[in-house]
């Protein structure tokens, strides 16, 4: 058993402290929440020449080769300053899917470019009924020629309007089973076939319909195997759920770190509002759940690292990060009074989040059935 | 970032569920089955016997004291196993092997090390501890305590009352916290830990029966207990430091062994929703159902990191503060929200007491659901908890 980072991953988180500290504070998170494309180029720019994008692939893709519990400890500090942005949806809903499912072109092609910062890349699966239920899949995509054209429309589609590519999870025939028959399609993003249009959410992040009217794309551009693609949705959505936990760990902690400070300087009835036995039991049991929220997300990650991802270990983590992270927002705007439920004060950022990071790759719910699946219910 | 369990202690695992299959009757249940554990304190100590012959009872303990110098993570996995399979016997009464041990390690005389671990670690009867720390009027106010020793020539005379001494009734020996200087102004400072033979003349133990009637604990007299000097344990007054050092050791099982109960349990559960019907359904296609016992699996994955990450800590030398009162305040909660909601999913069987032919899992929800509040008051309540780590992690300032 080890629970430490190694120095590498130490000096990684460091160093993202220190550059989202001066980069994103939350100054620029709400210039961005106001902003149309929803993040900053250049820090964009920034953030890839630091070797972010590229951070898990090989060095031959512009990688630097580095593990997936590495990726957790970056995502982490994204998530303490609650950076906006495509990151997400570039790196744990696609790149690591295209390193996986790709074939030698398609990873020569496209992970340079995504390790450059130079295209953005999303993930468009769901469809009307709000679900990750491979039975709700509906998009079709049909066969013609070296083709295959693709109908119909997808919602809560992340950064679309910036995107250069879309992973595309279509229906490309009825199989016996639910999950037969998908298939995972890079279509281009910028196709005057697609229609793209805002849903409006309260988190203030960019989230979209996207509508495929008749859309070619090539064979070439299946991911993984045609009907095979509920394998890499499942890896999408395994993966992108521990990153996620990862986000909502630094985000948590950054709440806790807001309000325990805020405990300790506000003064009633001549005391620190701290020294209130209530307040320090709302504080503590914060603690207590950032902590397990830290040891579940290390765990997980360390499965995928190892090659041997366990999807107990993974609903698990989403599961409890989702329910602590409303927990804690909630407790944490208590104890500031009246002022944390101010348009000025950074905790509402945090808290006008909490169902979007609990959305992403699997609402409690939808892990609780994971996991009672898992325990052979 | 490692989660995985070394050969060494998968075999660990493997060697105590075979040792829990030939030496437990074949239906016994031990996980919170209250009734059988405090009953029958013979079977008790006769596992304690079999656990020292096997070299678990006191595995991490060196082998100059009848240890095998194993490494607090095999403890922990031992600690799991035990809570596991419900095997009794593994605490030499409520403390011997958990700090009485240790913290004669630390701050005992040779002399004292050699007469008394040897005991503990041989699981017989004469090696069987309590704890006398809370009095009536020190609970959570632990430092308030009244019991008094005042030295005469090469003895102390130890006179007052404590309370909520747990298996006093079997003990040989009582781990006894008292005051030997009331004139100091800080009252933590005149504190002194001293070993107490149970067979003195003027120690008195009487009976306190808990709410669903078993014998527990014990208020204990001591009238003019005349203790040698020679047992006087660390140095005169500094007792409540000896003891808050002594803490990480008194709490570090405390998760491990929720863990292993709750897993347990979880399991009893899981099967028992597989098995029964109602309606013409089986109970584990209930969506409602299906949402407890996922909640349960969360708590158990965490109460297990935590014991894990805790035993990590120790191991790395670290002397752990607020970390054993979060794992007290989880492993607590975890016990709560099972039995519970255990509760809740065997329906009226709930209530059954064990030996009916009502009971379900063998009244162990019963056990669970009437043991937990205890629980979640021995050795520091979850308000108290929580305020440790408001202050000591979170450095927030005292509530009290």
């Amino acid at each position: 058993m080890d629970f430490s980072f190694t120095e590498e991953q130490e000096m990684l988180r460091t160093m993202a402290r220190d550059f989202l500290a001066n980069e994103c504070p939350k100054s620029k998170v709400r210039e961005l929440d106001k902003d149309e494309k929803g993040y900053d180029p250049q820090m964009w720019r920034n953030m890839a020449e630091l070797g972010w994008m590229g951070l898990v692939f090989p060095e031959e893709y512009g990688g630097t080769g580095a593990s997936f519990v590495d990726l957790v400890a970056l995502m982490e500090e994204m998530g303490r300053n609650i950076v906006p942005g495509p990151f997400f949806s570039t790196i744990a809903l696609c790149a690591l899917a295209i390193l996986e499912f790709g074939t030698n072109e398609q990873k020569a092609k496209f992970l340079p470019q995504i390790a450059k910062g130079e295209t953005i890349w999303t993930l468009a699966s769901m469809e009307q009924t709000g679900s990750y239920e491979t039975s709700e899949i509906n998009l079709s995509a049909r066969p013609d020629g070296d083709d295959y054209v693709l109908e119909g429309e997808k919602i809560f589609v992340s950064d679309a309007h910036v995107a250069n590519y879309i992973l595309v999870v279509a229906r490309t025939g009825k199989g016996k089973a639910p999950q037969a028959r998908i298939t995972v399609f890079i279509v281009d993003a910028k196709s005057p076939a697609l229609r793209i249009e805002i849903i409006p959410t309260m988190a203030g992040d960019r989230q979209f319909q996207v509508i495929f009217n008749k859309a070619k794309v090539s064979k070439n551009d299946i991911l993984g195997a045609a009907g095979g693609g509920w394998e890499v949705v499942n890896f999408i959505l395994q993966r992108a759920a521990v990153l996620k936990c990862a986000e909502i760990s630094g985000a948590c902690q950054a709440v806790l770190d807001m309000t325990s400070a805020y405990a300790k300087e506000r003064v009633q009835f001549d005391r620190p509002i701290g020294s209130f036995q209530a307040v320090q039991q709302k504080l503590a049991d914060m603690l207590i759940d950032i902590e397990a929220i830290q040891y579940l997300v290390y765990q997980a990650a360390c499965g995928i690292s190892e090659g041997e991802p366990s999807q107990l270990q993974i609903s698990v983590a989403k599961a409890k990060a989702s329910q602590a992270y409303e927990k804690i927002c909630i407790d944490g705007i208590t104890a500031h009074g009246a002022i944390g439920f101010t348009f000025d004060h950074d905790i509402g950022l945090y808290f006008r989040r909490v169902k979007a990071a609990e959305f992403a790759a699997g609402d409690v719910d939808l892990h609780r059935g994971k996991i009672a699946a898992e325990l052979g219910l | 970032m490692d989660f995985k369990l070394s050969e060494k202690e998968k075999t660990l695992i493997a060697e105590i569920a075979k040792f829990a299959k030939k030496e437990l009757p074949e239906d016994f249940v031990g996980t919170h089955l209250i009734d059988q554990e405090y009953r029958d304190f013979e079977f008790e100590i006769s596992m304690s016997k079999k656990l020292a012959q096997n070299g678990w009872l006191v595995m991490s303990w060196p082998k100059e004291y009848g240890g095998q110098g194993a490494s607090l993570t095999e403890q922990t996995v031992y600690e799991m196993e035990i809570s596991y399979w419900g095997i009794p016997g593994a605490w030499m009464g409520i403390s011997g092997t958990q700090w009485v041990g240790p913290c004669l390690m630390m701050f005992g005389t040779e002399e004292q090390k050699n007469k008394y671990l040897p005991l503990i670690a041989s699981g017989e009867r004469d090696g069987v501890w309590c704890t006398g720390y809370s009095e009536p009027n020190a609970g959570s106010d632990l430092a308030n305590l009244q019991t008094r020793a005042v030295r005469d020539g090469d003895y102390y005379i130890i006179n007052g009352q404590k309370v909520w001494t747990s298996k006093a009734q079997h003990s040989r020996w009582c781990w006894l916290l008292v005051r030997t200087d009331s004139t100091v102004a800080k009252k933590h400072r005149g504190l002194s830990l001293f070993i107490v033979d149970m067979k003195s003349p003027g120690v008195t133990v009487n009976p306190i029966l808990n709410y669903y009637g078993r014998h527990h604990f014990n208020e204990v007299f001591f009238d003019n207990v005349r203790v040698p000097a020679s047992n006087l344990v660390g140095e005169e007054n500094r007792g409540w430091y000896h003891l808050m050092q002594a803490l990480a050791f008194e709490r570090r099982s405390v998760a491990p062994l929720a863990y292993g109960s709750s897993k347990r349990l979880l399991e009893n559960l899981v099967k028992y929703v597989k098995e029964t019907q109602r309606q013409g359904e089986s109970l584990s296609q209930i969506p409602a159902i299906r949402h407890k016992l996922a909640e349960m699996a969360i708590d158990v994955e965490i109460v297990k990191l935590f014991a894990y990450q805790f035993t990590w800590r120790v191991s790395q030398g670290a002397i752990p503060a607020y970390e054993s009162s979060r794992n007290k305040i989880m492993g607590d909660d975890v016990l709560r929200r099972m039995a519970i909601s255990g509760a809740e999913i065997l329906g009226v069987y709930s209530q059954v007491d064990p030996d009916s032919k009502w009971a379900r899992l063998k009244g162990t929800i019963q056990g669970a659901y009437l043991g937990f509040p205890g629980a979640m008051i021995a050795a520091g309540t979850a308000e108290v908890e929580r305020s440790i780590i408001a202050q000591f992690r979170l450095g927030l300032p005292k509530s009290y």
